[in-house]
């Protein structure tokens, strides 16, 4: 294994409470209490440590960030350590006068993140009534100076209505539209039959997304993220395990992912007990997947390591049993054929709302 | 984006404040050659021709023809990419 680089990004779950309920969140099932959470002292100290390593971005999410009262601080924290400050929202509970106070602490970046076109299905999507806020919003969002985006995670549910949603967000003109096919992790794994789209969604939908981005070029930046049951070959997860970025729960777990949780034998280092450098380049949950040691000989052997380092450990183990195991959405996998079987799409199945 | 523009950086766009990079909305640009000293220069309020004759001075010896169309080229790019406006 060669040297390890610096992470470029820090992921904050400042909090995991959130007034939404998204059937695809993709926050851990075993959520941490408030009680849990880490201080604003003990978050300025991450930010500084961060900075100090390397780190250029600092993204703010959740659960909802707007739910810590110490928001403006902890975003006036991010930027004199030298950081880039994001911040993933719902928009539930974002005054104008309350965006004001972000924006003077030195907010750079706001995600506005949106469930569908329709209200009503919107409404169900988020598991409450927030759509109607959300769209009031953005005409306040449009008068601070900050760099906007709108986020649409789509799925069976309203992959149909993707050409109207990406109108519409043509008509709020974010500086950039998201548009990401739901991963399966967290809740939206316990919904996956729910939400999974059909084939015929899919290959609709992919050049839909490409003449949004030709149309809308130069106005706005449209990024949009493949549906991986669908592909023949596995994602650059979260830029390769333990190279680029490190996300901090509200407890003050360093995980190398979000739902790094998920795989058995991991334990994860606290911030409390840890500075961040020590943890990137000693913890043993950081370590565990760096490089190629730990990969099968059709990885290891195979240009495209270093281009998706891997694919991904948690899709890996899910699906198989085994964290080791070639990421199935490669054809190469002896295991290629489940995602054949997991394609199935169960409209009529109860969703779970995330609590 | 043409030589009477007066370009200046998207909000939420920022230059590193010592290395040639350029922080953007999820991501960085890396700047080569030039770029960081012509972005430095971007106001709002500078046109894209005093920004060329700033450069040809600090620059000595540059050709202006080549300078324009360079600096016009980069711009332009950057434009696409949303993260300058004319």
């Amino acid at each position: 294994m060669g040297a390890v680089g610096s992470p470029l990004s820090l992921i904050a779950e400042l909090t995991h409470r959130c007034p939404l309920h998204c059937l695809y969140c993709s926050n851990p099932i075993e959520m941490q209490r408030a009680e849990s959470e880490l201080t604003t002292e003990e978050w300025k100290r991450v930010f500084e440590q961060a900075a100090q390593m390397g780190v250029l971005h600092l993204h703010l999410t959740g659960g909802e960030p707007l739910a810590r009262r110490d928001l403006p601080e902890l975003i006036r924290a991010g930027r004199e350590a030298g950081l880039y400050v994001n911040m993933i929202t719902s928009g539930v509970g974002l005054t104008e006068e309350r965006l004001a106070t972000l924006v003077e602490a030195g907010l750079e970046h706001l995600q506005l993140s949106f469930q569908d076109l329709e209200e009503a299905s919107a409404n169900h999507i988020a598991g409450t009534r927030a759509h109607a806020i959300k769209l009031a919003l953005v005409p306040v969002l449009k008068r601070f100076h900050l760099a906007f985006t709108i986020n649409l995670v789509v799925h069976r549910m309203n992959l149909d209505r993707l050409e109207e949603f990406i109108a519409l967000a043509e008509d709020l003109k974010p500086d950039r539209l998201e548009i990401a096919h739901v991963q399966y992790y967290g809740w939206a794994l316990k919904n996956r039959s729910l939400l999974m789209p059909t084939e015929e969604q899919v290959q609709r939908s992919l050049p839909i997304v490409e003449a949004a981005k030709a149309r809308l070029k130069g106005k706005i930046h449209l990024e949009a993220v493949f549906p991986d049951y669908f592909g023949s070959f596995p994602k650059a997860c979260v830029g390769g395990w333990g190279r680029q970025m490190m996300l901090i729960d509200p407890a003050g777990q360093a995980l190398p992912c979000h739902s790094a949780a998920v795989i058995p034998g991991l334990s994860f280092d606290n911030v409390r007990e840890h500075d961040l450098q020590w943890i990137w380049k000693s913890s043993s949950a950081f370590q565990r997947f760096r490089g190629d040691e730990w990969m099968s000989e059709t990885c290891r052997s195979c240009p495209r390591k270093e281009r998706d380092f891997g694919g991904c450990r948690c899709q890996a183990f899910m699906m198989t049993g085994d964290p080791d195991a070639i990421d199935p959405v490669c054809s190469l996998s002896p295991h290629h054929g489940l995602l054949q079987e997991l394609r199935v799409s169960v409209p009529d199945v109860l969703p779970i709302w995330r609590g | 984006m043409d030589l009477n523009s007066t370009p200046r950086l998207a909000p939420g766009c920022r230059l590193h404040p010592t290395e040639s990079v350029l922080l953007v909305p999820e991501g960085t640009l890396n700047l080569s050659g030039p770029t960081r000293e012509i972005l430095t220069k971007l106001d709002g309020t500078q046109s894209v021709t005093s920004i060329v004759t700033d450069l040809l001075r600090e620059f000595e010896g540059a050709d202006e023809v080549q300078v324009k169309a360079d600096v016009l080229d980069l711009l332009n790019r950057l434009e696409q990419r949303g993260v300058i406006r004319a």
